[in-house]
C-alpha cells in the first residue's frame, strides 16, 4: 500500500507538471488564434473583424500568471471552455463527439496485436527453431518498418478500391443512424476493418518479439527445468510458470500504450477518413485553439498517467517483489 | 462568413506534404487498373432524379452541427444552399446577379443605397421575407461579427425597401452589403446569444434548407419546401463527405463517388480525368486573388522602385507558372490585377510595362545603373557594400508555393543575387508578415467583386502600420498619398464609368510603383463529374465558379440537372 501512494504521489507532480506544460507550450507558438484564422482564409477578414473576434473568442491579454491561475482553477474543475476552431462548441462536446471512435479504433487494433502478438511470441519461444518463430518475426519486423502511410493506403487501395471488400471511408456508411441496430453495428464493423487491421500489422512485430525474447530468458530458469522434471503439463508450464514471469514488460507496454490510444491515430484517420481525435488535435495545433489543444492535452495526459497507474497496481498483483520493495 | 475557395483553403491544402505524393503514386498505379473505375455512366435515369448531389469537404474531418451563418466555423452551405444574399457577384464573368434584391440604386450624394426585394420569397418556414429581416442582420452582423462602420443606419422603409446610409463615401459597400447572407428576424430575435448559437435547425431562403440527416462524417440537405424559384430544385438534395485532408476526398473523386471535387487535385489529367474522360471536367479559372512576391518595402533595398522592378524582370513567372503552379494558372500581367478583375483591366496596359517579360540583360543593366554593382565572383552588394542577399518566407505546408520560391531563387541567382528559401510553419511566416519582421514572402491578396480594397490594401498610406506593430492588411507597407487620393475618388462614386477611369489611373500608377511583385492569379480549382448531373459552369458557360464555398454557389445549386 505504501509503494501506491508513493507512485499516486508521483503521478500527481507528473500531472501537475504536464498541465503547465499544456498552458505554457501553446503559448509560446507565434500569432494568435485569430490570425491563424486569417491566414487560412486569407485576408477574408477586415482589421475591425479580427478585433472583435478576437473579443468574442474571449482571447485574453492578461499577465500570464493571471491566466495561468485561471486555468489551473479550470482544469481543476474540469471546464474547458469553447473550441475555437469550431466555435462556438464547447470542447467538452467537440472531444465526446469524437474520442468515443478513437478508443474503439485504438482499443481493438491495441487490444488485438498485444493478445495476439504475445501468443505468437509465446509459441515462438517455446518452440525455438519452428516455423512460426523462424518465419514469422523476420516478415512481422519487415511489414512493420513500412512506412504506415504506405501500408495503410495500399491496403485501402487493394482490399477497399480493387477487391471492394471493404468500405473505403468514414465510420459506418452515409445515412445510417447510429443505434444498436444490426445494421448499424455490421455498419461500424465493416468500416472498422482495414484501419485496425492496418495499425495491428504494424504493431505486432514489435509484442511478438518482445515476448519471444523474454520468454527465451524465462524459459531457461531453473524453475522450468524443474517443472518439466515435475512432469506438468506443458500448457501448464507456459502459461503458469513462463508466460506469467515474462508477461511483466508486455503489461508495461500495454498499460503505455493503452494511455496513448487516447491521443488518436491521426495516419490511419486522414488516410481512411475515419473519425476521431488525431485530426481534431493536429487542425487544434495548427489553429492556435488554445482551449481545444489544452483539453486533448489534459485527456491524453490524463490516461497516460492513470493508465500507467493501473499498471503499477497490475504489477502488485503479477509481482509479488513489488509488493515487498 | 463568404469563403472564397481558393483562398479558403491555403495553408490546409497541403496539411500532409508527403500524403499528397503518395496519394498521386498510388493513384498512378490504380489508374492503370482503370477497368475497376466505377462509373455511374450506365445509371438509370430515375436512379438520377432521387440522387443526393455528393460533395466531399477536405478540411473538415467531421462536422458539427453549427449553422449559424455569422460563425467563421459554420458547416458547409451554411451561406450556400441555406442562407442567401440579396445579389451574387460572379468573377468568373463579372456579372451581377440580383437575387433577394431586385433591384438597387444610389443616391445622387452616394450617401444612401436602396435595396427592393423580390416578391413572393418565403423563409423555410413559410414566413415571407421582409425588409425588417434585412435590416435586422445588419443589426447582427455588426453586434457579432464588427465591420460596415461606414453603415449610419439600416432600415426598412416598407416591407420590401430597405435603405442604407452612410457616414462617408463608400462606392463598394454595393458588393459588401449585396453579399450578405439574410437571416430571419422572427427566428434570431429569439435567439439569446446569437453569437454562440449553433441554429441546428436553420430558416432560410436558399435552395436546400432542410437537415435531412446529420452525422459526424456526412450531412444531407433536402429541399427548402416554400423556395422562391421551385422550378430551380432539380435536384432533390445535396449530401456532404467529411475528409481529414485532401488525400480522402481525392480518392473519393477518383472513385467516382462524388460529384462535385473542388478541393486540389495533384496531376489532375491523370489521376481524376482518365478514369472517365467522357464524364470527368475540370476548370480552374485564375480568378482567385493575385499571387504577390512581396517584398517588405520598408527595408533597403526593397525601398528602392528600381530594385522591385530589377527583381520582378529577373523571374521567370511561365517557368513559375509551370513548375511551382502544376500549370493550373496562368503569369500574371502588367496590370497586377486577377482574372476576377478581367472588366476592369486597362488593355492598352496590359503588356505594354517592361517589367513582367523575364530580361535578364534589362535586370542587370537597371541594378547596375541603381548602384547595386556586381563583384568578381557575380554577387551583388549594396550601396553600402553588403552583400545584396535576403530571406524569402513561406509556409513549409505548401508545398507548392515552396517551388514557387525555389523558382524565384535560381532565377534571381542568374542576376548575382542570392534569395534564400526559409519554410518554417506558416503561422510563424504569418506572424513576421503581420509585424513587418521579414525581408519577402509570398502573399495573397484581396479578392473583392471591385479592385478597391485591393488597392486600398497594396498602397493605401492608411493601412501601413510601423514595423513591430501588427497589420493583417498590408503585409508590405507601401503607402503612395497618390493612390489615397484615387482611392477617395473611387468611393466617393457609384458611375461605373469614372469607376474604371479611377482604376485605369490606379493600375498606372501600380505599374510605377511596383508596391509588390505580381506572379501569377491563384487559380479558382473545381472539378466534377457529369454522369449523374449536368449543367455545370464552364469556360463556354462561366455562370458561376466551380467553388463550393462560393457566394456564386447557389448559382450552380439551381442550374444543375439529374441527367
Amino acid at each position: 500500500m505504501r509503494y501506491l501512494t508513493r507512485r499516486l504521489g508521483f503521478y500527481l507532480v507528473a500531472f501537475w507538471v504536464s498541465v503547465t506544460l499544456n498552458f505554457m507550450l501553446p503559448r509560446f507558438m507565434p500569432g494568435d488564434p485569430v490570425s491563424r484564422m486569417m491566414a487560412r482564409s486569407t485576408n477574408q477578414l477586415s482589421s475591425d473583424q479580427i478585433v472583435q473576434l478576437q473579443r468574442l473568442f474571449g482571447l485574453d491579454d492578461r499577465p500570464l500568471w493571471q491566466q495561468y491561475v485561471s486555468y489551473l482553477d479550470d482544469m481543476i474543475h474540469g471546464r474547458m471552455g469553447v473550441s475555437i476552431s469550431r466555435f462556438p462548441t464547447p470542447v467538452v462536446e467537440v472531444i465526446g463527439s469524437q474520442i468515443g471512435w478513437t478508443l474503439l479504433l485504438g482499443g481493438t487494433s491495441l487490444v488485438i496485436a498485444a493478445l495476439v502478438g504475445n501468443l505468437l511470441g509465446i509459441v515462438a519461444a517455446w518452440r525455438r527453431g519452428g516455423w512460426i518463430d523462424s518465419f514469422l518475426p523476420p516478415v512481422l519486423i519487415f511489414v512493420g518498418s513500412f512506412p504506415y502511410f504506405w501500408l495503410a493506403m495500399g491496403a485501402l487501395w487493394v482490399f477497399g478500391l480493387s477487391l471492394g471488400w471493404f468500405p473505403i471511408r468514414h465510420a459506418f456508411d452515409d445515412g445510417l443512424q447510429p443505434g444498436l441496430s444490426p445494421e448499424f453495428l455490421g455498419s461500424v464493423a465493416t468500416h472498422l476493418f482495414l484501419p485496425a487491421l492496418t495499425i495491428v500489422l504494424v504493431s505486432i512485430g514489435g509484442w511478438m518479439l518482445g515476448m519471444r525474447n523474454t520468454m527465451i530468458a524465462t524459459n531457461s530458469e531453473d524453475y522450468i527445468t524443474m517443472a518439466q522434471a515435475k512432469g506438468l503439463r506443458p500448457s501448464r508450464i507456459i502459461f503458469r510458470y513462463a508466460a506469467r514471469n515474462a508477461m511483466l514488460p508486455a503489461v508495461t507496454s500495454f498499460g503505455m500504450s493503452l494511455g496513448f490510444v487516447v491521443g488518436g491515430a491521426l495516419l490511419t484517420e486522414t488516410v481512411f477518413a475515419y473519425p476521431g481525435v488525431g485530426y481534431q488535435l493536429l487542425a487544434a495545433v495548427q489553429g492556435l485553439d488554445y482551449p481545444l489543444m489544452q483539453g486533448l492535452f489534459l485527456i491524453i495526459t490524463s490516461a497516460v498517467l492513470v493508465a500507467n497507474f493501473l499498471v503499477d497496481i497490475v504489477y502488485v498483483r503479477l509481482d509479488p517483489r513489488v509488493r515487498v520493495s | 462568413m463568404t469563403h472564397h475557395p481558393s483562398r479558403g483553403r491555403r495553408p490546409g491544402r497541403a496539411l500532409l506534404g508527403v500524403a499528397a505524393t503518395v496519394l498521386a503514386g498510388t493513384l498512378a498505379f490504380s489508374g492503370c487498373a482503370s477497368g475497376t473505375a466505377t462509373t455511374s455512366a450506365s445509371t438509370p435515369a430515375a436512379d438520377n432524379a432521387t440522387a443526393l448531389l455528393t460533395i466531399p469537404r477536405e478540411d473538415m474531418g467531421t462536422f458539427t452541427r453549427n449553422f449559424n451563418p455569422f460563425s467563421p466555423n459554420a458547416a458547409p452551405m451554411t451561406t450556400q444552399a441555406i442562407h442567401e444574399s440579396m445579389l451574387i457577384y460572379n468573377p468568373a464573368a463579372g456579372n451581377t446577379v440580383p437575387w433577394l434584391a431586385t433591384e438597387w440604386a444610389a443616391s445622387d450624394d452616394n450617401r444612401t443605397l436602396t435595396f427592393t426585394l423580390r416578391d413572393g420569397v418565403q423563409w423555410s418556414d413559410g414566413e415571407p421575407l421582409v425588409a425588417d429581416d434585412v435590416a435586422y442582420t445588419f443589426e447582427l452582423q455588426k453586434e457579432i461579427m464588427g465591420g460596415f462602420e461606414y453603415l449610419d443606419s439600416v432600415t426598412a422603409s416598407d416591407a420590401h425597401t430597405v435603405v442604407f446610409t452612410f457616414s462617408r463615401d463608400y462606392s463598394p459597400a454595393l458588393y459588401e452589403i449585396g453579399q450578405m447572407p439574410i437571416v430571419p428576424k422572427h427566428v434570431w430575435e429569439a435567439i439569446e446569444d446569437p453569437a454562440k448559437a449553433t441554429n441546428e435547425t436553420p430558416v432560410g431562403t436558399g435552395p436546400y434548407t432542410e437537415i435531412t440527416n446529420f452525422a459526424a462524417q456526412s450531412f444531407t440537405l433536402g429541399k427548402n419546401p416554400h423556395y422562391w424559384q421551385p422550378d430551380a430544385q432539380h435536384i432533390e438534395g445535396i449530401k456532404m463527405l467529411a475528409f481529414a485532408g485532401n488525400d480522402g476526398a481525392n480518392l473519393a473523386a477518383a472513385n467516382g463517388d462524388v460529384d462535385w471535387a473542388p478541393q486540389y487535385i495533384p496531376n489532375i489529367e491523370r489521376t481524376f480525368i482518365s478514369r472517365d474522360p467522357e464524364h470527368r471536367h475540370y476548370w480552374f479559372p485564375p480568378t482567385g486573388s493575385m499571387i504577390n512576391f512581396m517584398v517588405n518595402t520598408t527595408k533597403a533595398p526593397f525601398n528602392d522602385v528600381n530594385v522591385r522592378k530589377a527583381l520582378s524582370m529577373a523571374i521567370d513567372r511561365e517557368q513559375i507558372v509551370s513548375v511551382g503552379m502544376s500549370g493550373y494558372t496562368e503569369p500574371a500581367d502588367c496590370t497586377g490585377l486577377s482574372g476576377s478583375y478581367e472588366t476592369w483591366k486597362d488593355a492598352s496596359l496590359q503588356d505594354s510595362c517592361d517589367w513582367i517579360e523575364r530580361d535578364v540583360d534589362a535586370a542587370n543593366a537597371l541594378l547596375d545603373e541603381a548602384g547595386y554593382p556586381k563583384g568578381a565572383d557575380g554577387q551583388r552588394t549594396l550601396p553600402d557594400g553588403s552583400p545584396f542577399t535576403f530571406d524569402f518566407s513561406v509556409g513549409s505546408t505548401s508545398s507548392d508555393w515552396v517551388s514557387v520560391a525555389n523558382v524565384i531563387s535560381q532565377n534571381l541567382a542568374d542576376v548575382g543575387i542570392t534569395m534564400t528559401v526559409d519554410a518554417p510553419d506558416w503561422s510563424a511566416v504569418v506572424a513576421g508578415y503581420e509585424t513587418g519582421d521579414f525581408d519577402s514572402g509570398i502573399v495573397w491578396s484581396s479578392n473583392d467583386p471591385t479592385p478597391y480594397q485591393y488597392y486600398l490594401n497594396l498602397m493605401s498610406p492608411t493601412k501601413v502600420k510601423p514595423v513591430g506593430e501588427q497589420t493583417h492588411d498590408n503585409y508590405g507597407r507601401f503607402g503612395s498619398a497618390d493612390a489615397q487620393a484615387l482611392l477617395d475618388q473611387f468611393a466617393a462614386t457609384q458611375d461605373e464609368e469614372t469607376q474604371h477611369e479611377i482604376v485605369d489611373d490606379l493600375q498606372a500608377l501600380y505599374g510605377q510603383e511596383l508596391p509588390t511583385i505580381p506572379l501569377f492569379p491563384g487559380p479558382e480549382w473545381g472539378a466534377y463529374n457529369d454522369s449523374r448531373f449536368v449543367g455545370w459552369p464552364t469556360a463556354d458557360d462561366p455562370y458561376a465558379t466551380l467553388g463550393t464555398r462560393a457566394p456564386t454557389t447557389v448559382l450552380v445549386l439551381t442550374t444543375l440537372e439529374p441527367r
